[in-house]
Parts: structure tokens; C-alpha cells; sequence
């Protein structure tokens, strides 16, 4: 080879190094944000496989309390009153509050729980234990550390409890498998302490007490849902 | 830098702070190792007179401020006298923690403007098999723009701890030790 072709050759190389320099992180990019929509699908799919059943329109609307993060931004909850026509089921009911609480707020900044979870199932035991199986990005997506973990916990806690009085205790599944953390910090061998009062029938629910009950949106303190062990 | 490096930065940092101040400190790791929760708690609860302190760093929060967490109520279970369940070990602990946690959050509020100024109630994983006097420190957050601001936290972080901790050494010494037997 002579030395024109040489260098010829060595310039084309180089100039090959430099253009995948330039697209690698560019390819490495879109793989990811496609592997990211694929999981949304993914999720997206799930969720609606998963849904409670449609909610009858005929149902009459009541005032329903969803707690996601506060805007004060000290790591507490507020209270957000909207009106759905929820089921007197107590199941179907703790599903349609659930779900609304993972659809999130209009902010999406004071959301408590990841965009891509999922509600598996629910179930409540004849003792009050209400059961909620999130699918694994509740675990996988929920930013790591203790303040995160406990609000997620305690925006479901109150939640339930704000809306669904049969639910005494909570057990949180991460897909039908009971996790020793949430995300490393968080205990969920145990079950979490939602409503201590006694159970009243759906269609006397006394709603806007029970959201009266819970501490200011404004208090400096995280409300952490109690917990305690089985 | 990593949050594990990061987190044992801290560590021992807070080592020297609080052997300034007269304590003996053991960490439950030495480097990249990750102790199992109840490996950790096992550590503290073979020795007398401990107070335990897990630190973290979180992915949210106000950057720049700390916040200290005691474990949430949970009743202590029924037992052979003198024995704590192993799952309920943090149980009897719980208002020592809760000093312990509002001691060494006042001082970290002095340093990091922002922080709150008690402990805070979670249920965390790490606090509940210790059978000691135990709090857990989170520093937000990882997510800081610039990441040498989480570096030079450490001294002051260390500080606190160690003046919250002596400033518990008198109520420790004073109280009588939760779940013995009289």
C-alpha cells in the first residue's frame, strides 16, 4: 500500500471513530427512551387490564379525600377533596380510590407513588387487613430513601382511610410477594395502621369527619401512618 | 461519587467527631460490603450501652437539609420475661430513640437551615431489630446540582451527631434499661 493509500485509509478510520463518537450517545439515548416506552406500554396495558370495573354512572358522586404530596414541599401530605361516584363495595371502593391516587394530581410534582405502578388486586380479611399488590415498578420507580418511601406509604394509609373505614390495617405486596422494604428503606414485613375506628356500613359513611381527622396539610410533621407488627 | 462512598464519607467522619468526644464507635461497615439489615442490628445489640445512628442520603427533599427519623410505634409483643423478639427488638427503645432523634435534629437544625426541627416518625427497616436507643439520618439529596455540596456536608453533619449524642449521654445513663427485668 502506498503511503497516499495509507493515509488515505488511516483518515477514513479516524473519520469513523469520530462519527460513532458523535452517534453512540445519541443511539444509546433513543434504545433507552424506547425501552421506556415499551415499559409504559407495558404498564399502561397492565393497568388497564387491571382496572376496577367500570363505576356505574348511576352511582351517586361523593366527596372522596386523596392525599398526595404537599406543596410546601416539607415532605408532608395534603388533602385534595374531589367528588367520584365510588362503590359501597368496600373492595371495588379501596380499588377506585387506589387508582385515582396512582392516576396522581394535576401537579405532577406532589405525586407520592411512580407514574408507572400499577394496583394487581386488592383484598380486605374479615379482620379489617386490606391487602393492596402493586405491580413492581411501585418498588422499582419510586425514588429511593426514607422520606419518599413513607410518604408513598402514607398517602395509601390515609387514603384508605379517609375513604374506606373497613380498612383497619394495610399489607402492601409488591406483585403477590411480600418485600422486606419498599425501596430499601421502608418496612413491609409489617402492616401499617390505617383506621382504628369502628366500621360503619358504606352507605352511612361519615366521609368528611374522617377527612377532617387527619393532621393539617401545613403541619411541619409527616403524618407516618402508623405501623405496627402482626 | 457513589451514595454508599458517600454514606460511609460520612461515617467516618462521625467517627472522629463523636471519639473526640469520649465514644467508642463500631461501624457495621468497613467498605463496599452491605451487611444484611439484621447482620447490622446484631452488631449493636451485642454491645451494652449503645446508641445506633444509620445514615443515608436520599433521592428527594430540600437539598442541603437533613432530616433524622425514629421508627414508628409498634407494640412491644407479649414474652418470656427478660427476652425481646428479635422483630420487635427497637420496641421498648422507642422513647429513648425519640430523645436521642429530637437531640441530634436540634443540632443538625443549627447547621442546615431548612431541616425539621424534631425527629420524625417512619417505619424504617433498619431501626427496627436494634435493640438500643437508634435513629436514622438522611441527607437530601442526591439529586444536588452540585455534588462536592454533598461532600462538605459531612463535617457539619458529624458535629451534630456527636454534640446530640453526648447531650443523651446523661438521660441514657439515668434511665433504666428498657425490657430488663427489675
Amino acid at each position: 500500500m502506498t503511503p497516499r493509500w495509507r493515509r488515505l485509509v488511516l483518515g477514513g478510520l479516524a473519520a469513523l471513530v469520530v462519527a460513532a463518537a458523535i452517534y453512540f450517545p445519541i443511539l444509546k439515548r433513543r434504545v433507552q427512551r424506547a425501552a421506556r416506552l415499551e415499559q409504559q406500554s407495558e404498564e399502561q396495558a397492565r393497568r388497564e387490564l387491571t382496572l376496577a370495573a367500570p363505576v356505574n354512572p348511576g352511582q351517586p358522586r361523593v366527596k372522596t379525600t386523596l392525599f398526595w404530596a404537599s406543596s410546601n414541599e416539607d415532605g408532608s401530605l395534603a388533602a385534595t377533596n374531589v367528588e367520584l361516584p365510588l362503590s359501597n363495595d368496600p373492595v371495588l371502593r379501596a380499588k377506585q380510590v387506589l387508582n385515582t391516587l396512582l392516576a396522581g394530581p394535576v401537579d405532577t410534582e406532589l405525586r407520592t407513588l411512580p407514574p408507572d405502578a400499577v394496583l394487581l388486586e386488592f383484598y380486605l380479611l374479615p379482620d379489617g387487613t386490606g391487602i393492596a399488590d402493586f405491580s413492581e415498578a411501585l418498588a422499582a420507580s419510586i425514588p429511593s430513601g426514607i422520606q419518599s418511601e413513607q410518604l408513598a406509604a402514607d398517602s395509601i394509609a390515609r387514603t384508605l382511610e379517609a375513604n374506606v373505614p373497613q380498612v383497619q390495617r394495610l399489607k402492601i405486596l409488591i406483585h403477590g410477594q411480600e418485600m422486606e422494604t419498599l425501596a430499601g428503606h421502608l418496612d413491609l414485613t409489617g402492616t401499617f395502621v390505617v383506621n382504628t375506628k369502628p366500621t360503619q356500613a358504606p352507605g352511612r359513611l361519615p366521609l368528611t369527619p374522617l377527612a377532617q381527622a387527619t393532621p393539617s396539610p401545613t403541619s411541619n410533621a409527616p403524618s407516618a401512618a402508623g405501623k405496627e407488627r402482626r | 461519587m457513589r451514595e454508599s462512598e458517600l454514606v460511609l464519607e460520612y461515617a467516618v467522619q462521625a467517627r472522629k467527631s463523636l471519639e473526640a468526644q469520649g465514644f467508642q464507635v463500631r461501624l457495621t461497615r468497613q467498605g463496599n460490603d452491605n451487611p444484611s439489615f439484621d447482620d447490622r442490628s446484631a452488631m449493636a445489640n451485642a454491645q451494652r450501652g449503645t446508641v445506633f445512628v444509620t445514615l443515608h442520603v436520599s433521592s428527594t427533599g430540600s437539598p442541603g437539609t437533613v432530616r433524622v427519623y425514629t421508627m414508628t410505634d409498634f407494640p412491644a409483643a407479649a414474652s418470656a420475661p427478660g427476652l425481646i423478639p428479635w422483630d420487635r427488638a427497637q420496641a421498648p427503645f422507642l422513647e429513648l430513640s425519640r430523645q436521642l432523634g429530637d437531640l441530634v435534629q436540634g443540632q443538625l437544625t443549627l447547621q442546615f437551615k431548612g431541616s425539621p426541627r424534631t425527629a420524625q416518625p417512619a417505619s424504617v427497616r433498619q431501626l427496627r431489630a436494634t435493640a438500643a436507643p437508634a435513629i436514622a439520618v438522611e441527607v437530601s439529596s442526591i439529586l444536588v446540582e452540585d455534588p462536592a455540596e454533598l461532600a462538605r456536608m459531612g463535617t457539619g453533619i458529624a458535629n451534630a451527631i456527636a454534640r446530640g449524642v453526648a447531650a443523651f449521654r446523661p438521660i441514657y445513663d439515668a434511665s433504666p434499661v428498657p425490657g430488663a427485668v427489675p
